[in-house]
C-alpha cells in the first residue's frame, strides 16, 4: 500500500471533505460523493466513472486478499452512472456502468457486476458469482430477475446534488484536470 | 421490561432549552433545516439530511444510533426534487435504520436496521421490524406492522400484531427512554 | 420496548392463556380479562391499507374485497405505482404510441408538458404504466398497453374458467341461500330471538336477506332451483410438448410458487403471464365479550383515524407489572429478590396483595358469576341450546375454560401485609416528589404517585438446573372500583375484589457457583 493516500478528483466531482477515502482512488467527473461515505483502495487503485453517486455511510472498498499485497496493476474500476446508495457495502471484483445499490446491500468480493443491474435494499450476494446485464435482485431472498430495459440515469439528481451541496459542505478541491495534465506531460 | 437507564457523558451531548438531547457524534447537515420539537434524542452516529430538505420531528422523538434521515427525492422530466419530511411525535427510529420516507406519523416503531424507501408513508400507529425493508412509495396504514419478511399484517382491532394500545405504549416508551437517558453522574474527585 | 419483544410479565387470561397486558382487554360487566383468542371478532369497516380508501361492505363484497385503484406487483407482490410517461403523438395515426425511451423511466408526471418547442403544435400526451418499485416489474414487461388516465382502465385478468367458475358461484350461492332459508324457518318456529350482529363469518353475502327478512321485508328469494352442468372427468391427458426435454431451462422465465399462488385463477408457470392482481382490502375489527356481548373495543371507521369508540383495553384497568430486575444473579436454589413496579391505571385507590395461592373469590361476584354460569351457560337464548343449534356466528357463547398451566418453579416470601396503590393523576406528574409520611411497609423500594417500586424475595427451586427460566408465579389480589353495574337499581360504582394470576420470566439460571 502506498504510504500516502493519492486521491485525484477531476473538475465538476463534488466530493465532500468529510467522507472517508483511502489510497489511490480516481474520481471521474460528475461523481457525487455524500459525507460519511467511504471508499477504501488497499489492495490497488479505484477508477470511479462519471457520474456515480456514493451516499452516506456507503462502502466501496478494494481489499486486500489475505496474503496479498498493494499492487498498482490490480485496478477496480467502476464504470459511469453508478448510484451506491445509504450504507451498502461493495466489494465486488468489477463494476459496470449503470448499476444501483440500494440501501444497505452486500456484495461481496469475486461478484462481477455487469451493467443495468440493481441489488436491492439489504440483499447480500456472496461467493464468487457474475450478474449478467439487466439483473435485478429483489425480496427478502435475494430472487433475481432480468428487466426488459436499463434503469434511468441520476443524471438529474448529480445536476441537483452539485448545486445545492457546496452551499453546505466543504468540498475537496478537484486537483487534477486531464486537459492540463496533458498538456504539460 | 423496565428500560434500563443509559448513561451518557457531559462532553458528548448537547442539551438544548427545548429539552432535546443531540450527540456531538452526528452529522446533521444543513442544521438551519432540521427542527426538533423539544425532547427528541439523537444518538450519535445519526445523520440528519437539513441540507436536501427540511427534516422537522415532533416531541419525544428517538433517533437511533447510526441511522440516517434522508428527506426523499422525486424525479420529474425537467429534474428531481427532495422533498421535506415530517415526523409525529413519539416516534422511535431504531439503530442503523435508513428512513428516507416522505411522512412519518406519531407513535411510529421503526425497527433496528430497517429501510424505509423513498417516499414511504407510515401513517400513525404502526410498527415496522427489525431488519424490514420498505420498497419506496410503501403505504404502512395505522396499527398494521410490516414485518421482516416483508408481508404486511394486522389492522386496528387485530391484537396480534400492533398492541390495541399502540399509542399509550409509545408515549411511556419514548417517555420514559427520555427519562432514562440521563447524565452519567460526575466521577467522584 | 414490550411489544416488540416477548414481555417477561405474563397475565393468565381468563381462558386460561397467558398473555403480555397489552395484548389483553377487560371486560367491566364480567369484570374478566380477556384476550384475543376468546373474544369475538367482527368487521368494523373495510378499507384498502394503500391507497387508505374507506369502502363499504356492500362495495367490498362487489368488489370481492379488493380495492379498485391499487394493484399488487405479481412478481414480488409489493404494491404497484403508476408513472408517467410522455409519448408523442403523431397526429395522423393514433397507433404509433411507442413511447420515447431512454429517461423516461421513473419519472413521475410532469408539472407542465414536457416540451415546448414552438415548432412543435401539441405533440406529447401523458401514458401511464405500473411499475413496481421493488423488483423493478412493469406492465411493459407482459405488454400490458400504457393507459391514458393513471387508474381505473387497467384491464382485468379474464382467465379461461372465468364463467364456468361464475356459473358455479351462482349455483352454490342459491344452494346455501336455500338452506339457511329452512334452517331460518325451523328457527322461526322454534326460537323467537335473532342475533343482533352479522357475523365475521358470513362469507355468503346473505346477511342483506336476512335482515331484510327480520325487518319484514319478503326476500326476493329464487324459489327456482339453480341446474349447473356436472363437470366430466377425462382419462385424456395432451402429452408433454417436445421440447421439454431439449431446450434448456432458463429458470429466470419460470414462476416461483408464491407467484403462482398469488395469481391463482390461472396458476401461471412463465413470467410472461404475470398480470397486476388487485389487492386485497383490509379490515378494522371490533372486538365483543362472547359472555356478556358487550363491546371490549370498537374502532372508528374513518381508515386513518386511530381512535377507538369503546376502548377496554387491561392496561387501562388492571395494575400493570413491570419486572425491574433481579438483585443477584439468578442461581438454583439460592435466595434472591426482585424488584417490581406496579402501576395503577384507574382513578381509584387500589389495594393490593400479593398471594402465592388461589385467594377466595369474591363472594359477590362468584354468586353473580355462578348465577350467571347457571342460567345462561352456552347463549343468551336458551330456546337455541335446547335445540342444539347456533346461527352461522362463529362465536359459540360457550366460554372454553382451561387450567392456568403453573409455570412457575421458584418459590416466593409472600409479602407480610398489603399495600395501598394510589390513584392516577396525570396532574402529579408535573409536582416535585412528594414525600408520604405514612408508614410504609417494608418491602416498598419507593413511591411516587400512582407507582410503587417493590421488593419480592424468592428462591429458585433447588432442582433447576444448567441454564433453565426461573418463572415466579403469584396471584395478584386488588381492589377494582367498578363504574358500571349489571344491576338496574344500584347506581353507585361498586368494589371488587379481583385477582390475577401474574408470571414473571426472571432470566436463566447461572451455573452455581463453586
Amino acid at each position: 500500500m502506498p504510504s500516502e493516500n493519492r486521491i485525484k478528483i477531476l473538475p465538476k466531482a463534488v466530493v465532500c471533505e468529510e467522507s472517508s477515502l483511502r489510497g489511490d482512488i480516481t474520481f471521474s467527473s460528475g461523481c457525487v460523493v455524500h459525507p460519511s461515505a467511504t471508499v477504501i483502495a488497499d489492495a490497488g487503485p479505484i477508477i470511479i466513472g462519471e457520474n456515480c453517486i456514493i451516499e452516506e455511510y456507503a462502502t466501496v472498498a478494494h481489499r486486500l486478499e489475505p496474503g496479498a499485497v498493494w499492487d498498482v496493476n490490480n485496478i477496480l474500476s467502476i464504470g459511469t452512472h453508478n448510484v451506491f446508495e445509504v450504507g451498502c457495502q461493495v466489494e465486488a471484483a468489477k463494476i459496470g456502468d449503470k448499476n444501483v445499490f440500494e440501501s444497505k446491500c452486500y456484495v461481496g468480493p469475486g461478484v462481477t457486476v455487469s451493467s443495468g443491474c440493481v441489488v436491492g435494499a439489504g440483499i447480500k450476494i456472496h461467493g464468487s458469482q457474475r450478474l449478467p446485464e439487466n439483473t435485478i435482485v429483489y425480496g427478502e431472498q435475494g430472487l433475481q430477475r432480468e428487466a426488459i430495459d436499463k434503469q434511468g440515469s441520476q443524471t438529474l439528481q448529480i445536476d441537483f446534488l452539485r448545486k445545492v451541496l457546496p452551499n453546505y459542505h466543504h468540498l475537496r478541491k478537484p486537483n487534477y484536470d486531464p486537459k492540463k495534465a496533458r498538456s504539460v506531460v | 421490561m423496565e428500560i434500563p437507564d443509559t448513561y451518557y457523558s457531559k462532553d458528548e451531548y448537547v442539551e438544548t432549552a427545548s429539552g432535546n438531547k443531540v450527540s456531538r457524534h452526528t452529522v446533521l447537515c444543513g442544521s438551519q433545516n432540521i427542527i426538533l420539537n423539544g425532547k427528541v434524542i439523537v444518538q450519535s452516529g445519526a445523520i440528519i439530511r437539513g441540507d436536501l430538505a427540511n427534516v422537522r420531528t415532533g416531541r419525544y422523538c428517538v433517533i437511533g444510533k447510526n441511522s440516517v434521515i434522508r428527506p426523499p427525492y422525486k424525479q420529474f422530466s425537467k429534474g428531481i426534487a427532495f422533498f421535506p419530511m415530517h415526523v409525529g411525535e413519539h416516534v422511535f427510529v431504531g439503530e442503523g435504520a435508513v428512513v428516507s420516507a416522505a411522512t412519518i406519523g406519531s407513535y411510529v416503531y421503526i425497527g433496528k436496521n430497517a429501510i424505509i424507501g423513498r417516499r414511504c408513508v407510515l401513517k400513525d400507529c404502526c410498527a415496522i421490524e427489525d431488519g424490514a425493508v420498505l420498497p419506496p412509495e410503501t403505504t404502512v396504514s395505522s396499527y398494521m406492522r410490516y414485518t421482516a419478511r416483508g408481508t404486511i399484517e394486522g389492522g386496528q382491532g387485530n391484537p396480534y400484531f400492533v398492541p390495541a394500545a399502540m399509542q399509550d405504549e409509545m408515549i411511556n416508551y419514548t417517555k420514559s427512554f427520555y427519562e432514562h437517558f440521563v447524565r452519567a453522574p460526575a466521577p467522584a474527585s | 420496548m414490550s411489544f416488540m419483544q416477548p414481555s417477561p410479565v405474563k397475565y393468565a387470561c381468563s381462558c386460561g392463556i397467558l398473555n403480555p397486558i397489552n395484548t389483553l382487554f377487560f371486560c367491566r360487566h364480567c369484570p374478566k380479562l380477556r384476550c384475543g383468542f376468546c373474544v369475538t371478532h367482527e368487521i368494523e369497516s373495510h378499507f384498502c391499507s394503500n391507497c387508505l380508501e374507506n369502502i363499504p361492505s356492500t362495495e367490498a363484497r362487489h368488489k370481492k374485497n379488493c380495492c379498485a385503484n391499487c394493484f399488487d406487483c405479481p412478481c414480488c407482490q409489493h404494491t404497484l405505482s403508476a408513472r408517467a410517461s410522455t409519448v408523442p403523438v403523431v397526429r395522423k395515426s393514433e397507433e404509433a404510441k411507442e413511447p420515447k425511451d431512454g429517461d423516461s423511466k421513473g419519472e413521475a408526471t410532469p408539472p407542465v408538458p414536457a416540451s415546448s418547442k414552438p415548432s412543435a403544435v401539441p405533440t406529447t400526451k401523458k401514458m401511464y404504466y405500473l411499475s413496481c418499485l421493488s423488483c423493478r416489474w412493469t406492465t411493459r414487461d407482459v405488454g400490458i398497453p400504457d393507459q391514458g388516465v393513471a387508474t381505473g382502465t387497467w384491464p382485468d385478468n379474464e382467465c379461461l374458467y372465468q364463467a364456468r367458475f361464475n356459473a358455479l358461484v351462482e349455483y352454490f350461492q342459491a344452494v346455501v341461500l336455500q338452506e339457511k332459508q329452512e334452517k331460518l324457518e325451523f328457527m322461526r318456529r322454534k326460537a323467537p330471538k335473532q342475533h343482533k350482529f352479522p357475523s365475521l363469518t358470513d362469507r355468503t353475502g346473505l346477511t342483506v336477506s336476512l335482515i331484510r327478512r327480520q325487518i319484514g321485508w319478503n326476500d326476493k328469494a329464487p324459489k327456482a332451483k339453480a341446474v349447473i352442468t356436472p363437470a366430466e372427468a377425462t382419462a385424456e391427458v395432451e402429452g408433454l410438448p417436445e421440447n421439454i426435454f431439449t431446450e434448456p431451462l432458463n429458470l429466470r422465465n419460470v414462476t416461483t410458487i408464491t407467484q403462482r399462488h398469488s395469481q391463482p385463477a390461472d396458476q401461471p408457470t412463465a413470467v410472461g403471464s404475470l398480470y397486476p392482481q388487485r389487492r386485497s382490502l383490509w379490515i378494522k375489527r371490533s372486538l365483543r365479550c362472547r359472555q356478556c356481548e358487550h363491546n371490549l373495543i370498537k374502532p372508528e371507521y374513518h381508515p386513518t383515524s386511530i381512535k377507538y369508540r369503546i376502548q377496554h383495553f387491561a392496561s387501562y384497568h388492571v395494575p400493570e407489572v413491570v419486572m425491574v430486575r433481579c438483585e443477584q444473579p439468578l442461581v438454583a436454589g439460592k435466595s434472591n429478590a426482585i424488584l417490581l413496579k406496579l402501576t395503577n391505571p384507574t382513578i381509584y385507590d387500589m389495594t393490593i396483595r400479593l398471594l402465592t395461592a388461589s385467594p377466595p373469590e369474591d363472594p359477590q361476584l362468584s354468586t353473580e358469576a355462578t348465577r350467571v354460569a347457571k342460567e345462561e351457560p352456552i347463549s343468551s337464548s336458551p330456546l337455541l341450546k335446547a335445540v342444539g343449534i347456533t346461527l352461522s356466528r362463529q362465536n359459540s357463547t360457550r366460554e372454553v375454560k382451561r387450567d392456568v398451566i403453573d409455570i412457575s418453579n421458584a418459590e416466593i416470601v409472600p409479602l407480610e401485609s398489603e399495600f395501598v396503590l394510589n390513584q392516577r393523576d396525570d396532574s402529579k406528574e408535573f409536582d416535585e416528589d412528594v414525600q408520604l409520611s405514612t408508614e410504609e411497609p417494608k418491602f416498598i423500594v419507593w413511591r411516587k404517585g400512582n407507582k410503587v417500586l417493590l421488593r419480592l424475595q424468592f428462591t429458585p427451586a433447588e432442582e433447576l438446573s444448567g441454564l433453565a427460566d426461573v418463572v415466579l408465579g403469584f396471584y395478584m389480589q386488588y381492589t377494582y372500583v367498578n363504574t358500571v353495574n349489571n344491576a338496574q337499581e344500584k347506581r353507585e360504582p361498586t368494589t371488587h375484589v379481583l385477582h390475577s394470576r401474574v408470571f414473571i420470566t426472571a432470566g436463566a439460571t447461572e451455573q452455581k457457583a463453586n
